[in-house]
């Protein structure tokens, strides 16, 4: 469960407001969308939630852990996938994904079983004890996804996930998103691809120039519009018109 | 030619960070004058070296006046900054040419060899032209002024200084670009990179040899003779460094007569060679070695389970994540010339002018120096400075958040408190400076003959010693990292907090060492008075870590 309350977030000392007053709560066993245009603040907010960035106003809290106050439970609440997987790339895919174990506490008793498995699933076990400068953008993004789900995370955070997958990866994360919906837990990410918002998200936000426009499941948001029409024309006018 | 400039207008507000500065001017005011202060700061702290080197100039060339050797100064400044340039040549033309990120991105623009090999050329000569200011302006300044100079001189002085680095240069960039395009070394760029780093520092090494052997030292009096009677023959001594070099510095000292006008042509044209030749070369070679410059080599082999299971060992987060800073270390080739590499090579560069004396000339009584207490706590004070300078200057501590550039955001979301995380940034930089320390003891034991007591206090006193060095710059990169880079280079090579770390170590190190040499005779009393001096300050500076710094670094966003 994540709750993010009236977070507010500007850049030069308050010029620019890149996040207003927003409000979200996603709830558990639901996969929440959040989409938005460049440059709505999507990725400050998502900051946010994983203590990369410190909010001026308002409160986010992971499973009930508040991320000011007690950032490392609350870290451990989540897996997160930033939007540049450009990480470490002088270490091994291996090293990183030991790194990160060592860093979320993973025990060496279910570690090994659950790289393997992973690292099998998103076919990339032939390169793991390469340098991941040696990757190709898609294998970068697959072993940041790896990275964040060893610690078996009830909260995931992915910032635009599905950039640079090939489609039977993607295919598999969205699988994924879904079994770990199911199972109770969270996941909670952005993406620009609608299409993807449409088949895989229980309930979606839409986010324009640091505010939340609209927010509901996908029902709701075609009932509250009338129209029958699709949520690519709806993210069209919506956003035009702000 | 419109391209080029365009090309290099863009290369130099980006890698200048000049619209960063505008924009900083205009919304943030207080960064905007922070970092104007800064600016006069960098100056103000510089002026004092350079007034010392105006100061030996001046003094030099009231020395040399008499017997009309003035005009080594001018070949002096010279050589000294052309040699420099050659060599930082090599480093800037690798990275700016074919290691920068945005190398490849230019491949796909309409653009030919020789406009984009231009615009870079040009943008490693503005770095040069920076470099070269403070070295060079000095002497061109002072002998003008000294010898009542002509108009011509102070022409030929400016046409001069913009001409100096384009021959070194020119000479840094063909061997590069040849070995580029034919061994295409790309793939294996980190070791290139290492490689290359290691061939300067031996050239360096086998130069400081060269001169020593050849040197002053060796000569016989009727040298001397012959060469301070013939006309500017220091300078011909001199120049045989570079020869290219005596050209200017003959139509600088002769500017009135047709000599120095010839010798300027004769200049000027050898410099307009060397780039004409580099520009056509590039203009054949850049881009066939530029291409496949970012490819990198992989295995894809198979992981066997005995492989998981041995890469894949159990550590606390704290030592997994100290681990991590050492082996980036190692294995970023920029960080491993500037952090790993001079820490243990400058040790040996301050050995080497010891082992290689001439063997006529009566070697130092060590036995002798050593055996009188005031001696021996001078040369442990010595030794002590010389460890303190070195962890001060080795760039671990002072860049260990600057390092992580843009992937500092990790640290920010990862369950490991910042506690912590200082911590192990502490103990990365601390086991560093302990290898230095341990290789200039054995430098120290191989030079004079220390027994074990002395060696063992001298070794407890350096581990107090080095732990307030690290911790400060430590403190100093919390305070004021440098996180915005495209560049490894910029993170250690142009980062201040470097400066400022050697200058902290100077102050703390050179204020113990002189109450120690000035009042203290007993080597018992001194290391006793040193432990607890570095201590003291060692827990002044872990508290102020471990609370204003974790504060501070609580607020750096990612």
């Amino acid at each position: 469960m994540i709750e993010i309350i009236g977070v507010s977030k500007s850049y030069n000392r308050g010029a620019v407001k890149a996040v207003d007053n927003v409000s979200i709560n996603i709830r558990n066993g639901e996969i929440f969308g959040f989409l938005g245009p460049n440059g709505a603040g999507k990725t400050t907010l998502i900051k946010m939630i994983a203590g990369i960035l410190n909010a001026d106003e308002g409160t986010i809290k992971i499973n009930g852990m508040d991320i000011k106050e007690n950032p490392l439970e609350a870290k451990m609440q989540f897996g997160f996938v930033p939007d540049d997987p450009n990480i470490f790339s002088r270490l091994t895919g291996l090293e990183y994904l030991n790194f990160m174990a060592d860093v979320y506490k993973v025990p060496a008793a279910t570690r090994l079983g659950l790289m393997q498995t992973l690292l099998q699933r998103f076919e990339i076990a032939a390169a793991a004890g390469d340098l991941i400068q040696s990757y190709s953008h898609g294998m970068k993004q697959k072993i940041v996804v790896i990275g964040a789900l060893l610690h078996t995370p009830p909260v995931w955070i992915l910032d635009e996930p599905m950039t640079g997958l090939d489609p039977r990866s993607s295919f598999d994360l969205k699988k994924m998103m879904r079994e770990h919906a199911d199972a109770g837990n969270t996941v909670f990410f952005s993406t620009h691809v609608l299409d993807v918002a449409e088949k895989v998200c229980d309930r979606l936000a839409i986010i324009n120039k640091g505010r939340v426009i609209l927010s509901g499941s996908m029902q709701e948001i075609h009932t509250q519009l009338g129209a029958k029409q699709s949520l690519e024309r709806l993210f069209l006018e919506i956003t035009e018109n702000e | 030619m419109n391209r080029m400039l365009a090309l290099l207008k863009a290369l130099l507000i980006n890698s200048l960070g000049i619209s960063v500065i505008r924009t900083k001017a205009r919304t943030d005011k207080l960064a905007y004058l922070k970092l104007i202060a800064l600016g006069a700061l960098i100056i103000a702290g510089l002026a004092p070296t350079i007034w010392l080197y105006a100061k030996m100039l001046i003094q030099g060339y009231d020395l040399l006046a008499p017997i009309e050797q003035q005009g080594a100064l001018l070949v002096l400044g010279i050589v000294l900054v052309s040699t420099m340039i050659f060599f930082f040549g090599i480093f800037y033309v690798i990275n700016y040419f074919y290691f920068a990120r945005d190398a490849q991105n230019v491949l796909a623009l309409p653009l030919s060899g020789w406009q984009v090999l231009g615009a870079r050329f040009s943008l490693v000569l503005v770095y040069e032209y920076l470099t070269q200011l403070p070295f060079l302006l000095p002497p061109l300044i002072v002998f003008g002024l000294k010898s009542g100079a002509p108009l011509a001189y102070w022409l030929y002085a400016c046409l001069g200084f913009f001409l100096v680095p384009l021959l070194p240069l020119s000479l840094a960039t063909i061997p590069t670009l040849i070995i580029m395009r034919f061994a295409n070394l790309g793939r294996r760029k980190d070791l290139f990179k290492i490689l290359g780093g290691i061939i300067v520092l031996i050239l360096a090494i086998g130069y400081q040899l060269f001169i020593q052997r050849t040197g002053i030292n060796n000569m016989d009096a009727l040298l001397i003779q012959n060469l301070l009677t013939e006309q500017n023959g220091v300078i011909k001594m001199i120049s045989r460094v570079f020869p290219s070099a005596q050209y200017l510095a003959l139509a600088l000292i002769s500017a009135e007569k047709i000599t120095g006008l010839l010798n300027m042509l004769t200049f000027t044209a050898l410099s307009g060679l060397a780039l004409a030749l580099t520009w056509l070369i590039g203009d054949r070679l850049y881009f066939k070695g530029l291409v496949g410059s970012s490819e990198t080599t992989a295995r894809r082999k198979v992981i066997t389970s005995s492989d998981y299971s041995k890469m894949s060992r159990v550590a606390p987060a704290w030592l997994s994540y100290c681990r991590k800073e050492i082996l980036l270390l190692f294995r970023v080739p920029t960080y491993f010339m500037n952090c790993v590499l001079t820490n243990l090579l400058v040790p040996v560069f301050l050995i080497i002018p010891f082992l290689f004396q001439p063997q006529d000339e009566k070697a130092i009584p060590w036995a002798e120096l050593i055996a009188q207490p005031g001696l021996q706590t001078i040369l442990m004070a010595v030794i002590v400075g010389a460890v303190i300078f070195l962890s001060g200057s080795n760039a671990v501590a002072s860049t260990s958040l600057s390092r992580e550039g843009r992937e500092f955001y990790i640290s920010k979301y990862i369950p490991l408190s910042y506690r912590q995380q200082v911590l192990a940034k502490l103990l990365s930089a601390y086991i560093l400076a302990i290898s230095g320390t341990i290789l200039i003891l054995i430098g120290a034991i191989i030079i004079m003959p220390l027994d074990l007591t002395q060696i063992f206090t001298i070794f407890i006193v350096c581990l107090t010693a080095i732990a307030p060095v690290t911790e400060a710059g430590i403190l100093i990169d919390i305070f004021r990292p440098k996180l915005d880079w495209d560049n490894e280079q910029k993170a250690v090579k142009q980062n201040f907090n470097v400066i400022i770390s050697i200058l902290f170590s100077i102050l703390l190190g050179g204020s113990v060492i002189f109450i120690v040499i000035r009042w203290i005779d007993s080597p018992t009393m001194a290391a006793a008075f040193m432990i607890t001096c570095f201590s003291l300050v060692a827990l002044v500076l872990y508290n102020l870590l471990m609370t204003k710094g974790i504060e501070q670094y609580r607020k750096i966003e990612g």
